[in-house]
């Protein structure tokens, strides 16, 4: 690719990025523009993918075969592949009144098939964490680990030691627990005084685990404007226009 | 006709309402600025990072890895850099790799152009150039994620039928017919999975792939979630947002264990992993690290700023 092209490209980038920036100070039709420009263009691009992609390569090529050509050896077609068709129309009858029932065949075939994975799913996902719940709270060792750079390697951490220092972090792990699982305790009225201390502690442990999961969050949004910095300064300014490294 | 306030705004009140965009300026100020200044910062890499690197580090030159990229440029600032790191530490130590999407349409030419860049970049710095279909597969976008993440665990080679890419210079071919596909029957011949993801297909694949060690590389606002997984085992590295690329920045710099002034410890590995210094592992992590510092200082700021002006008019209040 030429340098121009490139500037080029890099130029309706920077441009883009500014128009869509706008909206902090207003709404305004530059914004609009390029609001609409993207999704315009992503709904393209999707469109021409689902083809190219997925009915191209999944579908079709299967259904009809191919000769061999470019080192590519012939494949058979398979025509009961086209007995998809038919299954996958019948999702777009939902839009018909009269025939919308249809679409329920399709919907329900997919239903079939993902709720059959769930059981499956459900345990690959939850069985090992509950396993690695199950921490141990006793030490068997000193309160400090040592330190693992020690001159002595034998003053090193011995494996399949826990030390003091470990079983109180595994403590205080199983104390969050516990603590977290009685504030969803709402099958019954609790009565008893330590269950409602163990659950108002776990809805402050709770408060505590949103504020560190919205830190991540904004801190993932400053990440992208970062990003755009570094795309309008370094790369269109520093690089693309003054060519300095 | 507009009417004019006629009592100006106490001290309290206007710490309490600074225009936003006063705070927009100096947000984009505070961005922007050291990105023209880089500065080295003090970094302990996390346990997660050290496991990811590690974990790649030891696998013997020709191994095969597979890779979910599914991530476009909406997270750009987070994934690229994860991307960019991962490649490069695969590039030099001759990993192979397949590299297909559940997520986006546009996830694998946004990941066609990241791997092309920092080829070219290997390349141009004296080290082995990838080519494509010869040294990697791209297969392409898939949708129903869930159906195809089951079949990736179960019949890894029925989502190759039918797919192709391009070689270099030449039409598409067959991705089975690529050397990187060879001896690969099921997906546990890959040595990992390693996802790439600002999506939810983090969970998908968690759920469904078990013939398979998985590692993630995950946005910000995913390490919390994905941490839970790693805790348990279940994930043998994780990398997350800018400061898991930082981390994989500073261990492809220093090393594991290696002798020298950033020294890099671990627990839990007492062998020496080496880096790659005087090689090119400074990336996005290392940009935007210090731009993320100034940005948090100011959302510190503005957020202790107007508690006091609260605190201070209430006071005035009383």
């Amino acid at each position: 690719m030429t340098y121009n092209h490139d500037l080029a490209v890099l130029s309706v980038g920077a441009i883009a990025t500014i128009g869509l920036y706008t909206i902090l100070y207003r709404e305004n039709r530059f914004y609009r523009f390029f609001e609409h420009l993207f999704l315009g263009l992503a709904s393209g691009w999707a469109l021409v993918a689902l083809w190219t992609e997925t009915l191209k390569s999944l579908w079709w090529d299967k259904l009809v075969g191919a000769s061999a050509s470019d080192g590519n050896s012939a494949a058979m077609g398979y025509w009961v592949y086209i007995m998809l068709l038919p299954i996958g129309a019948m999702g777009y009858m939902v839009f018909s009144k009269k025939h919308n029932w249809m679409s329920r065949i399709p919907i329900g075939i997919i239903l079939g098939l993902y709720s059959g994975q769930q059981f499956n799913a459900w345990t690959n996902r939850y069985i090992p964490q509950m396993a690695g719940t199950m921490k141990s709270i006793i030490p068997t060792a000193g309160f400090f680990k040592p330190d693992p750079n020690a001159l002595n390697p034998a003053l090193g951490p011995v494996k399949g030691d826990l030390y003091g220092s470990e079983a109180l972090n595994n403590l205080i792990f199983i104390f969050t627990v516990l603590c977290v699982l009685s504030y969803f305790l709402f099958s019954f009225d609790v009565k008893n005084k330590l269950v409602k201390s163990a659950s108002l502690m776990g809805r402050w442990l709770l408060m505590i685990g949103f504020g560190a999961i919205f830190g991540t969050t904004v801190m993932m949004r400053f990440s992208l404007l970062i990003d755009r910095m570094f795309f309008i300064w370094i790369e269109f300014v520093k690089q693309g226009l003054f060519h300095l490294k | 006709m507009a009417t004019l306030d006629p009592t100006p705004k106490s001290f309290a009140e206007k710490l309490q309402s600074v225009p936003k965009p006063v705070l927009y300026l100096v947000l984009f100020l505070l961005a922007a600025l050291p990105l023209f200044f880089p500065v080295k910062l003090p970094n302990k890499p996390i346990d997660a990072s050290i496991d990811f690197y590690a974990h790649l580090m030891q696998l013997p030159e020709g191994s095969k890895v597979l890779i979910s990229s599914d991530w476009t440029n909406s997270t750009r600032g987070e994934s690229m850099g994860e991307m960019e790191a991962l490649l490069r530490i695969l590039m030099r130590k001759g990993i192979k790799f397949v590299v297909y999407t559940t997520a986006d349409p546009q996830a694998p030419q946004v990941a066609r152009d990241t791997i092309r860049k920092i080829a070219d970049e290997e390349g141009k710095a004296g080290g082995y150039r990838y080519k494509p279909f010869e040294d990697y597969v791209i297969l392409g976008y898939y949708p129903n994620g869930e159906g195809t993440t089951s079949a990736i665990n179960n019949k890894f080679l029925s989502i190759c039928e039918g797919k192709k890419d391009w070689p270099e210079n030449s039409p598409p071919r067959d991705v089975l017919q690529s050397p990187v596909l060879q001896g690969i029957k099921s997906v546990s011949d890959f040595k990992y999975l390693i996802m790439v993801t600002a999506s939810s297909t983090n969970t998908v694949v968690l759920e469904r792939v078990t013939k398979a060690p998985l590692m993630f590389m995950v946005t910000g606002v995913m390490v919390p979630e994905n941490t839970t997984y790693y805790a348990s085992g279940q994930l043998k590295g994780l990398c997350g947002g800018v400061k898991g690329v930082y981390d994989l920045e500073t261990l492809m710099e220093d090393g594991l264990n290696v002798e020298g002034p950033h020294k890099v410890l671990s627990e839990k590995y007492t062998d020496v992993i080496p880096g790659f210094p005087g090689k090119q592992n400074a990336g996005k992590g290392n940009a935007y690290y210090p731009s993320l510092h100034f940005a948090l200082f100011l959302l510190i700021l503005a957020v202790i700023t107007g508690n006091v002006g609260m605190f201070l008019s209430k006071r005035k209040g009383a």
